[in-house]
C-alpha cells in the first residue's frame, strides 16, 4: 500500500482521554466512541485495502452538536473526517490516527417532502434509496442511482457529486441538488440556496457538491425530485468485438438518442455476473451493452425500434428486447451485481473509475488489455458507456505478497491512459486517497493551488479531511500570496483600442 | 481609457500581472452586450477577449463542443444547430432587454450564467459547463474540469465561474455540453386565468409524467405591452398560460393529449405547433414585453428567482404593490418584474418580498444612477457575505478584476 497519510500529531495523541471528556460534553451518552473494539466498525470505507482506527469517534444528532464539536476541534488544532455510510470506493472516509470521526448516521430523518415545489429537505445521513421511497406513493423520485443506493447517505452523495447507471440522461448528484445547511471547520452554520431553483451569489452549492467533505460537514439537504417515467424498456445487445460495441454507442448518441442508462460490460464482466445472477447474458460475445429507454409507452417504442436498427448496423451478433418489468429487471440484475459477481471470481478486487472520450473505448480496452498482460493480473470492465465512465475491476489477492502493489500500479497506468486518451481520473468515485496522488497527471502546480485557495476560503486551517484529494498541502498564507512582476511596462506589445 | 485586445492566454496574463504591479483593475468584456449589468465600476483598463473567438474543437458524438471564451455565441450556436444539436439551457439574448446589439460572446453567456425557460428540465449553464481555462487575478493560468460529461475530479470551479461576472478569472477557452435538438414540440395554452390559479395549472404540469420543458404564464398586461412578440396569442387580450412539450413527434402528440386531460379543469386548452411554439419561447426567453425599445423600455427590470409553488402569489403582490408588470417563468420559479422609473426602482419593497418566500432579486437592468444606489445583486446574510468574499478572494486577492461588479462599494 503506497499511499501516505500526514504523520499523526504526537501532541494531540497525549490529550487523548481530555479530548473524549470534551466531546462527552458535547455529544453525551452513546454518541462518543472510543473503545478499540468499536471503533473497528469504522477504521476503513468502500477501499478496504486501506485501515486506520481513528483517535475516537463521535456520532452527534444535531446541527448544533456538529457545530460544536467543529468550534472545539478548530480551537484545539485537531483533525476532522466527516463519514456517511463508508462505501466511498476512493477511501474519502478513511479516518486519520489523531483525528476525530464525524459520523452523521444519526442524521437519519428526511425533514420536509415538498410536492408542489418538487423538492426533499432531508439529513445527510438518509439513505439514497429512501429519498426515493418516501417519495414513490406520489410517482416520484430522486434520479442519481448509485449502485450503492441502500447503503450510502445522501450527504456521502453530495460530498462524492455521485452517479449512476441513470445520470446519462438525469445527471449527477451535482445537477440534483438545490441548497444545504452546512458547518465550516470554524463552527460556523450556513444555509446554501433552498427551494429555488438557483442560489444567490456565487454558486456555493456547486462547489460544496463533489468537495469530498474538505469543506465542511453537510447537515441538511434540499434536493429535487422527478416524475417517474411512464414506462422503460432495455434492450440486450451482443457485439462479437468490442470496437462494433463502442461504435454503436457513438451512433446512438450522434442519432440525437439519450437513453435511461447505456452500460457496457466486457467478457470477464459478463462470465462473472452470469455465474453469479444467471440473467441470460450471451457468453461467447465480446462485448454486452444493455440500453435502456424511459418515457411515455409510444416514445420508448420508437426508439426500441430505432436502437436496434442501429445495433444491428454495427453487426450485433444477439439481441433481446425486454418486453416485461421482470425481464427489463433480469437484464439489468447482472450489471448491478457486477462488482459482487467479481468479487466470487477472485479473493480481492480494486474497482477504477476513469471516463474517456465515448469514442476512444475500444482503444482504452485494448490498453487495459496490455496492461492486464504485463502486470499478470485479470481484469474485468464494467462501463457507463454513454458517458465514458469506465470502471475496470483488477482482480488480486491480498494474501500474495507484492499483489497489492502490482495491482495499486496497474490501476494507475489505466487513469494514466484515461488522461492521455482525454479523458479524467475519476468520473464518479472521487480523489479520496487512491487516486490523489496522481492529480499531477491532469494538473499543473498551479491548477492544484487554486483549488487549494478555495479550500482556504472554507477551512483556513487544513483541519478537515486532510490527506485526501491533494498531493502536497500547502499553508494557507503561502497560496494567498500575491507575485508582483514589477519591473515591466503596463500592458506591454497587447493592441489597443 | 485602455482597451486591450489580447490574442491568446499569454495575453491574458501578462495584462493582469500588469494590472497587479499597477494596482489597476481590468474590465472584462467579451463583446460587453451585458455590460449594463451589475454595479457600475471604476475600472480604468478593459480586457477585451472577443479576438480568442476560434472554436477549438466541435465533436458532435461527444456531445462537446471546446471554443476559446470570445467565440461569438451566434456563430457557435449555428454551428451546432448545422448539427442538430444545441446548448439545451436556452441561453437568453440579453440584448433585447439591454437594448444592446444583438451581439454576446460564448465566455459572456458563462459569465453572466443567464438560462432561459428549459431550466426547469436541462439545468442552466453551470450544468452543461464541463472545463474551462482561465486566468486567475493571481496572473495564472489555470484549468478545471475536463473535456467529459462525467468528471469529480478536484474541486468542480466550473460551478464558480458560471455567473460570476468576471469576477473570479478570466476565462480564456470553455468546454460546454450539448445536446440533441428535440424533433417536434408544442406548446399547450390556458386562457384568462389568474396568476395564483395559473401557477397552480403549472405545478400540476411539472408534477405530471409527461416531461415538461416549459411552463410560463403572461398575465394581460404584459402580453399587451409584447403584442407584436407574441401575434395571435395577444389578440383575446387576456393572460396566458404556455406549457411546453419537446421529444420525438409522437411522443409529444401523446403527451400534449394527456396532458391537456390532466389540466382541462383549467379550462379549455389551445396548442400551438413546431414554428409558432418556438416563437412564443424564444420571445419569452429574451423577455420581450419589457425590451429596450418597447413601451417599457425606461421600466427597471428585476429578475427574481423562488420556491417556484409560491411564484404566483408572490409576482400578484409585487405587481400590485410596485404598479409594475411581471411575467412568470420556471413553473413559477423565475419572476421578471418591470417596475415604473424611480430613484430606487423599488429595491427595499421588491427585496423584503422576495426574501420572505425564500427568493432572490437581481436588478438586471437600470439607469448608471440607480445601480450605483441599489444593490444589483442579492445581499447575503453575514456569514455567506463573508465566505462569498473569501471565495472571490481566492481567485483574486487584489480584486483587479471587474472591481465592484458584483458589491456594491465592495471588491467585488
Ligand atoms: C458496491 C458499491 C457500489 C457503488 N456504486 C456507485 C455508483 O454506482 N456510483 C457512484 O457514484 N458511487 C458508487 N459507489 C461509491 C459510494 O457509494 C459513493 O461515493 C457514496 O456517495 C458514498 O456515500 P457514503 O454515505 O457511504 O459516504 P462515505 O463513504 O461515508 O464518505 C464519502 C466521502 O464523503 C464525505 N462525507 C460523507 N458525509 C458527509 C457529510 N454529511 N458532510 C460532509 N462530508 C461528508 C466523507 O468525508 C468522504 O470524503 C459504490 C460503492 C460501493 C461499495
Amino acid at each position: 500500500m503506497s499511499i501516505m497519510m500526514p504523520a499523526a500529531d504526537q501532541a494531540v495523541l497525549d490529550r487523548r482521554g481530555e479530548i473524549v471528556a470534551a466531546l462527552r460534553a458535547i455529544v453525551p451518552g452513546e454518541g462518543v466512541i472510543d473503545s478499540a473494539a468499536e471503533m473497528l466498525a469504522y477504521e476503513s470505507d468502500g477501499l478496504t485495502a486501506y485501515r486506520q482506527p481513528p483517535m475516537v469517534v463521535v456520532l452527534p444528532d444535531t446541527t448544533e452538536q456538529v457545530a460544536k464539536v467543529l468550534k472545539y476541534c478548530h480551537g484545539q488544532g485537531i483533525k476532522v473526517v466527516p463519514r456517511g455510510s463508508g462505501t466511498s470506493l476512493s477511501g474519502g472516509a478513511l479516518p486519520l490516527a489523531d483525528g476525530v470521526l464525524l459520523g452523521l448516521g444519526k442524521f437519519k430523518r428526511i425533514r420536509e417532502i415538498d410536492f408542489d415545489n418538487r423538492v426533499v429537505v432531508t439529513e445527510p445521513g438518509v439513505t439514497n434509496l429512501a429519498i426515493s421511497q418516501a417519495v414513490a406513493h406520489a410517482g416520484f423520485y430522486y434520479a442519481p442511482d448509485p449502485s450503492s443506493q441502500i447503503a450510502c447517505s445522501i450527504g456521502g452523495n453530495v460530498a462524492e457529486n455521485s452517479g449512476g447507471v441513470h445520470c446519462l440522461k438525469y445527471g449527477m448528484t451535482t445537477n440534483n441538488v438545490l441548497g444545504c445547511e452546512i458547518v465550516l471547520m470554524n463552527g460556523e452554520i450556513l444555509r446554501i440556496g433552498g427551494k429555488a431553483a438557483e442560489n444567490a451569489g456565487y454558486d456555493l452549492m456547486g462547489i460544496i457538491t463533489g468537495s469530498e467533505g474538505l469543506l465542511g460537514v453537510i447537515t441538511e439537504i434540499t434536493v429535487r425530485i422527478l416524475q417517474k417515467p411512464e414506462t422503460a424498456r432495455a434492450l440486450m445487445v451482443g457485439f462479437a468485438e468490442v470496437e462494433a460495441a463502442g461504435e454503436c454507442v457513438a451512433r446512438i448518441i450522434g442519432a440525437g438518442i439519450i437513453p435511461g442508462g447505456m452500460e457496457m460490460m466486457d467478457k470477464p464482466a459478463i462470465h462473472a455476473a452470469e455465474a453469479f445472477v444467471h440473467a441470460g447474458y450471451p457468453l461467447d460475445v465480446e462485448a454486452l451493452l444493455i440500453i435502456e429507454l424511459d418515457g411515455p409507452s409510444i416514445e420508448v417504442d420508437e426508439l426500441i425500434n430505432r436502437v436496434e436498427t442501429i445495433a444491428k448496423g454495427c453487426g450485433s451478433v444477439t439481441l433481446q428486447i425486454s418486453n416485461s418489468e421482470a425481464e427489463r429487471n433480469l437484464f439489468w440484475a447482472g450489471r448491478k451485481a457486477a462488482f459482487p459477481a467479481v468479487g466470487r471470481i477472485s479473493p480481492d478486487y480494486l474497482c477504477m473509475d476513469g471516463t474517456i472520450p465515448r469514442g476512444a473505448l475500444p482503444k482504452a480496452l485494448a490498453r487495459i488489455r496490455e496492461l492486464s498482460e504485463k502486470y499478470g493480473l485479470g481484469v474485468a470492465n464494467v462501463f457507463h458507456a454513454g458517458d465514458g465512465n469506465l470502471h475496470p475491476l483488477i482482480l488480486y489477492d491480498a494474501n500474495k505478497p507484492g499483489e497489492i502493489e502490482k495491482a495499486e500500479a496497474f490501476g494507475a497506468d489505466i487513469l494514466r491512459c484515461c488522461v492521455e486518451l482525454g479523458g479524467v481520473l475519476t468520473g464518479e468515485h472521487g480523489v479520496g486517497i487512491e487516486k490523489r496522488d496522481l492529480m499531477p497527471e491532469m494538473f499543473t502546480e498551479i491548477d492544484l493551488n487554486q483549488q487549494q485557495r478555495l479550500k482556504c476560503a472554507f477551512d483556513a486551517q487544513g483541519l478537515l479531511n486532510p490527506g485526501k484529494v491533494f498531493p502536497t498541502l500547502h499553508r494557507c498564507a503561502e497560496l494567498g500570496r500575491v507575485h508582483v512582476h514589477a519591473g515591466k511596462l503596463a500592458f506591454p506589445d497587447i493592441p489597443r483600442f | 481609457m485602455d482597451t486591450l485586445k489580447v490574442r491568446d492566454a499569454k495575453d491574458v496574463e501578462e495584462v493582469v500581472r500588469a494590472a497587479i504591479a499597477g494596482e489597476q483593475p481590468l474590465e472584462i468584456i467579451g463583446h460587453g452586450t451585458k455590460r449594463a449589468i451589475g454595479h457600475p465600476m471604476a475600472t480604468n483598463a478593459v480586457l477585451d477577449v472577443s479576438a480568442l473567438n476560434a472554436v477549438t474543437s466541435y465533436e458532435p458524438n461527444e456531445l462537446i463542443i471546446t471554443v476559446e471564451a470570445g467565440a461569438p455565441l451566434a456563430d457557435v450556436q449555428s454551428l451546432i444547430d448545422a448539427k442538430n444539436q444545441q446548448f439545451a439551457f436556452e441561453p437568453m439574448d440579453s440584448a433585447v432587454l439591454l437594448g444592446a446589439a444583438a451581439a454576446g460572446t460564448i465566455g459572456g453567456m458563462i459569465g453572466a450564467g443567464l438560462a432561459g425557460p428549459r431550466r426547469i428540465r436541462a439545468g442552466g449553464a453551470r450544468d452543461h459547463l464541463l472545463g474551462a481555462h482561465a486566468v486567475s487575478g493571481f496572473g495564472d493560468s489555470f484549468k478545471t474540469g475536463g473535456r467529459v460529461v462525467k468528471n469529480v475530479t478536484g474541486y468542480d470551479l466550473c460551478k464558480l465561474l458560471t455567473g460570476s461576472w468576471g469576477t473570479l478569472a478570466v476565462m480564456t477557452e470553455v468546454t460546454i455540453k450539448v445536446m440533441p435538438k428535440p424533433e417536434s414540440e408544442r406548446t399547450l395554452v390556458l386562457h384568462a386565468l389568474d396568476e395564483v390559479t395559473a401557477n397552480k395549472a403549472m405545478t400540476a404540469a411539472l408534477g405530471s409524467p409527461f416531461d415538461v420543458s416549459g411552463a410560463a404564464h403572461l398575465p394581460a398586461a404584459a402580453l399587451r405591452s409584447g403584442a407584436e412578440a407574441f401575434g395571435s396569442l395577444a389578440g383575446a387580450g387576456q393572460g396566458v398560460t404556455l406549457v411546453r412539450l419537446e421529444g420525438i413527434a409522437a411522443s409529444v402528440a401523446h403527451r400534449a393529449g394527456s396532458l391537456s386531460q390532466a389540466l382541462s379543469s383549467y379550462g379549455t386548452v389551445d396548442s400551438l405547433a413546431d414554428a409558432a411554439s418556438a416563437a412564443v419561447w424564444s420571445a419569452l426567453r429574451d423577455v420581450r414585453p419589457f425590451a429596450a425599445n418597447g413601451t417599457l423600455g425606461a421600466s427597471p427590470v428585476w429578475r427574481i428567482v423562488c420556491p417556484p409553488a409560491v411564484g404566483g402569489t408572490l409576482g400578484q403582490a409585487l405587481a400590485r404593490e410596485t404598479g409594475g408588470e411581471v411575467i412568470y417563468d420556471w413553473g413559477g420559479g423565475l419572476i421578471w418584474a418591470a417596475v415604473p422609473p424611480g430613484a430606487d426602482a423599488q429595491a427595499a419593497l421588491v427585496r423584503k418580498q422576495v426574501e420572505a418566500i425564500g427568493g432572490h432579486a437581481t436588478l438586471l437592468r437600470a439607469s448608471d444612477e440607480v445601480r450605483r444606489n441599489v444593490d444589483v445583486f442579492q445581499p447575503q446574510p453575514a456569514g455567506l457575505a463573508a465566505l462569498g468574499e473569501r471565495v472571490r478572494a481566492s481567485f483574486d486577492p487584489k480584486s483587479i478584476l471587474n472591481r465592484g461588479r458584483m458589491k456594491r462599494g465592495g471588491a467585488a
